[in-house]
């Protein structure tokens, strides 16, 4: 046994794991939103079939708030884990999406292709994006059953985030 | 169907590797020849099921099967058909399958290229191999599974490829190189667990280990630089190496590769650093799991990462694993690795080995610690930092410049004990090279003093590899052979000596090349309507016109702009600005004129709703031999794996087949 190999062995490999240990769960892109924990500002938007959704009308269920376009990469690829999801908690969750900088006819046409998951909502000036802080697409807000914003999730959800939010959201009070 | 076929190609994968990876150090330990028979059965059967898992998803991805959930993420029916093969390897799923593949056709040829001799060794490393394949396997079976069935209602249609793999046919290619590159240090790990079990590193076992760390290091080299290109073909800021942390992650694995071969160099010479190389070995490999699991697992950010992705902690789990398991491995039996003793001091040509392995190892652990300081500092502080370009720019000046004046150096001095004045006469006989590259780069105009140190140290350099290369053609000349069978016979008698040389001079093009294209490059930014001009250094480009170009998920606008050169008409040059859906804001594709001197590259920086355009040019000189540099060393290295022509015995065979 060489003890010289094994300490210093030990002495370099320890922190590292330690230290790349504790980095999990954070996302070095995360911007914290000072939204979170706050009550989710209230928006009352016409979704693309025509019907007004208003967010207060709501209350008593968890909500997920979904910015997207049609241009933007990942909102195409998160877009089968919200049909799942949407399909999963159906009757328990309220999914949203709101059309960030696109037009309703590009909403239209891949709907017709990919099926919705929920109201296309038509945010026609921006200010609903605006009040949510929204910088990019895609952005997803949980706001849970009181109205307060839980979580702000930037870029693609992945299936098992998802779940386990929404789970956490259901099971908490 | 699909979805169940391919995941039973998979299991079976797992299967063999669970069943191979005990037969093997068990075959290893009792040296049992039935044993090792059987291990080297099981490896072939690991790779023929990993083939088939691989052309199950190529099947469905070319079919269009979308009930298959990886297509569903990444195919479309709009996708061509050469994008949706390589598709493969465009998203996490599939790269680890794609790695499986590649781990599965290395492991199979450990078996099949070392047929004869190093029975004990093989059943050892065939083991390794197994329980890194285990843990891949594993992967691709259950957490990162691409073979999932797509839950209903399958959609008819998917979004398709990351574009931006999409547009430039050196995504096609960077990435596979790199998967060799990467998966193939696999190989010379096992091949280092194995004399550590054995307890024993000779002469014979270090000549196949260090074939196969030249192997992957040759495709990390093509890898690496390939992804340099297509940075700076595709996004556009006119650089090809940022440090970003995906970059520093392949780098760092072939720094110490290239430290290990030089100390193997200084072993089959010397006897000595038996222990040190196999550290080294063993330290590429571990590299090779930290970068992926840095890339992968989301903790750094970078152009190249992907979110959030639940094979984080199992890739953390599995690189404890191989941390933890290595370092008792070495405390445990490196002491039996002694070195031969050697009769004279350490000096002259060992002693530049050793600092050639100093800077090595330096150069490793400053890009580590500039890669992974971000996690620390938030570990410790809770605060988000980013360690930019300065950093490890400041750190890797320095350092190449003493590698590079010991490519000058190390070859020009004897082995073993030199007497002092031959010493003196072999350092200063280069000198006058050294000027001449210095005045060269006066000439051309350099003044800074790294450029100019560069040429001094690349004009010595490049003279000692010359002469080196050429010193064994020039003795047979001298006995009366022909200049052109001088050289022949010269290369065919010593191919590796040759090769390395070949990647030395490979290494000073390169070196030459960064130096020049990163201190002399001319800037332009102008806003520009039709019509209009503007002129840097020698170039008049003339914005003729702009056209709109709508694809499915994509817009383009289109700047011609002519292109004059010294009063000569050069064509034209099309930069190009997308609104591209990945990225949030629209980024431009730039358009490269390359010459063998200088890069004209143009992109376009914004388009105005008048119609006019900002356009960036910049020239840049000499960066094409920055790929032709790279290009020459991996030349090299495949000509060090060309195996010597010697009087023909039947130990020639012998030797092809475990250099192959």
């Amino acid at each position: 046994m060489n003890r010289k190999v094994l300490i210093v062995g030990a002495l370099i490999v320890t922190p590292l794991l330690i230290f790349l240990a504790l980095s999990f769960g954070k996302d070095p892109r995360a911007i914290d939103s000072p939204l979170v924990g706050k009550p989710a500002p209230d928006f009352a938007l016409q979704g693309l079939d025509g019907e007004m959704v208003r967010l207060a009308d709501l209350r008593g269920r968890p909500v997920v708030i979904n910015f997207w376009a049609t241009w933007c990469q990942p909102c195409i690829a998160e877009h089968p884990v919200l049909r799942a999801g949407a399909k999963q908690y159906e009757g328990s969750v309220e999914f949203l999406g709101v059309i960030y900088q696109d037009e309703p006819e590009n909403i239209q046409a891949f709907i017709d292709r990919r099926g919705a998951w929920g109201p296309s909502l038509v945010d026609e000036a921006g200010t609903v994006a605006i009040a949510y802080g929204v910088y990019g697409a895609p952005e997803t807000f949980f706001i849970d059953r009181n109205g307060v914003i839980e979580r702000k999730v930037t870029g693609a959800l992945h299936p098992n985030e998802l779940a386990s939010l929404l789970n956490g959201m259901l099971s908490s009070g | 169907m699909t979805s169940q076929l391919g995941s039973a190609a998979v299991l079976l994968a797992l299967m063999t590797c669970a069943i191979g990876a005990p037969l093997g150090f068990f075959a290893g330990a009792s040296r049992s020849a039935a044993g090792l028979q059987w291990t080297r059965r099981m490896s072939l059967a690991f790779a023929l099921f990993m083939i088939l898992a691989n052309l199950i998803m190529e099947y469905a991805l070319i079919t269009r099967d979308f009930s298959v959930s990886y297509v569903a993420s990444v195919g479309s029916l709009a996708t061509p058909l050469h994008i949706t093969i390589v598709s493969l390897w465009s998203s996490l799923e599939g790269s680890i399958l794609f790695w499986g593949l590649v781990l599965g056709l290395f492991t199979a040829s450990v078996t099949l290229l070392q047929r004869r001799g190093h029975e004990d060794y093989l059943a050892y490393t065939l083991g390794t191999l197994f329980v890194i394949g285990l843990f891949f396997s594993f992967l691709i079976a259950g957490p990162a599974n691409p073979f999932r069935p797509t839950p209903a209602p399958i959609p008819t249609d998917g979004p398709g490829p990351n574009p931006l793999l999409q547009n430039h046919i050196l995504m096609i290619i960077h990435p596979p190189m790199l998967y060799l590159g990467y998966v193939g240090m696999s190989v010379p790990f096992a091949m280092a667990v194995a004399a550590l079990l054995r307890g024993q590193l000779g002469a014979s076992w270090l000549r196949p280990l260090r074939n196969w760390l030249l192997v992957p290091t040759s495709f990390l080299t093509l890898g690496i630089m390939l992804g340099g290109w297509w940075s700076y073909e595709v996004l556009g800021w006119g650089g090809y190496w940022a440090w970003d942390p995906v970059e520093n992650a392949s780098f760092l694995p072939w720094l110490t590769a290239i430290a290990a071969l030089h100390s193997a160099v200084v072993q089959q010479r010397r006897g000595t650093l038996k222990a040190w190389t196999v550290i080294l070995v063993m330290v590429t490999f571990l590299l090779t799991i930290l970068g992926t699991f840095l890339t992968r697992s989301g903790v750094v950010n970078s152009v190249h990462s992907f979110t959030q992705s639940p094979i984080g902690p199992l890739f953390l789990a599995f690189l404890g694993f191989c941390l933890v398991a290595t370092i008792i491995l070495l405390s445990w039996r490196i002491d039996t690795l002694v070195s031969e003793p050697s009769e004279d001091a350490v000096v002259a040509r060992e002693g530049a080995f050793l600092l050639n392995n100093l800077l090595l190892v330096t150069f490793t652990f400053t890009v580590l610690v500039g890669t992974i300081f971000p996690i620390i500092a938030e570990a410790v502080r809770g605060v988000k930092v980013s360690v930019g370009e300065p950093y490890f720019n400041r750190m890797a000046v320095p350092i190449c410049l003493g590698l590079l004046a010991l490519i000058g150096i190390g070859p020009a001095l004897p082995w073993g004990r030199a007497d002092k004045r031959a010493l003196q006469r072999a350092l200063v006989w280069p000198l006058p090279a050294a000027i001449v590259g210095v005045i060269l780069a006066l000439l051309a105009g350099a003044r800074s003093w790294s450029v100019l140190l560069t040429a001094f140290l690349a004009g010595y350099a490049l003279w000692v590899t010359l002469d080196q290369a050429l010193r064994p053609a020039r003795l047979r000349a001298k006995k009366g052979e022909s200049a052109g069978q001088a050289i022949v016979q010269t290369f065919a008698r010593a191919p590796r000596r040759t090769g390395a040389y070949l990647v030395h001079l490979g290494v000073i093009i390169t070196f030459v090349a960064i130096a020049i294209s990163s201190s002399y490059k001319e800037n332009l930014e102008a806003t520009m309507a039709p019509g209009q001009s503007a002129s840097v250094a020698g170039y008049d480009l003339t914005f003729t016109q702009l056209n709109v170009e709508r694809q499915p998920h994509l817009t383009a606008e289109k700047a011609t702009i002519q292109i004059v050169h010294k009063g000569k008409d050069k064509g034209t040059l099309e930069p190009r600005f997308n609104h591209y859906p990945t990225q949030r804001e629209p980024i431009g594709t730039p358009a490269v004129r390359t010459t063998l001197t200088h890069d004209l590259y143009l992109t376009v920086m914004n388009v105005g709703a008048d119609g006019r355009i900002g356009l960036r040019a910049i020239v840049t000189p000499a960066v094409v031999w920055v790929w032709l540099g790279v290009l020459i060393m991996v030349a090299g290295t495949v000509v060090c794996l060309i195996p010597p022509k010697s009087a023909p015995t039947p130990k020639t065979a012998r030797t092809a087949e475990a250099t192959t």
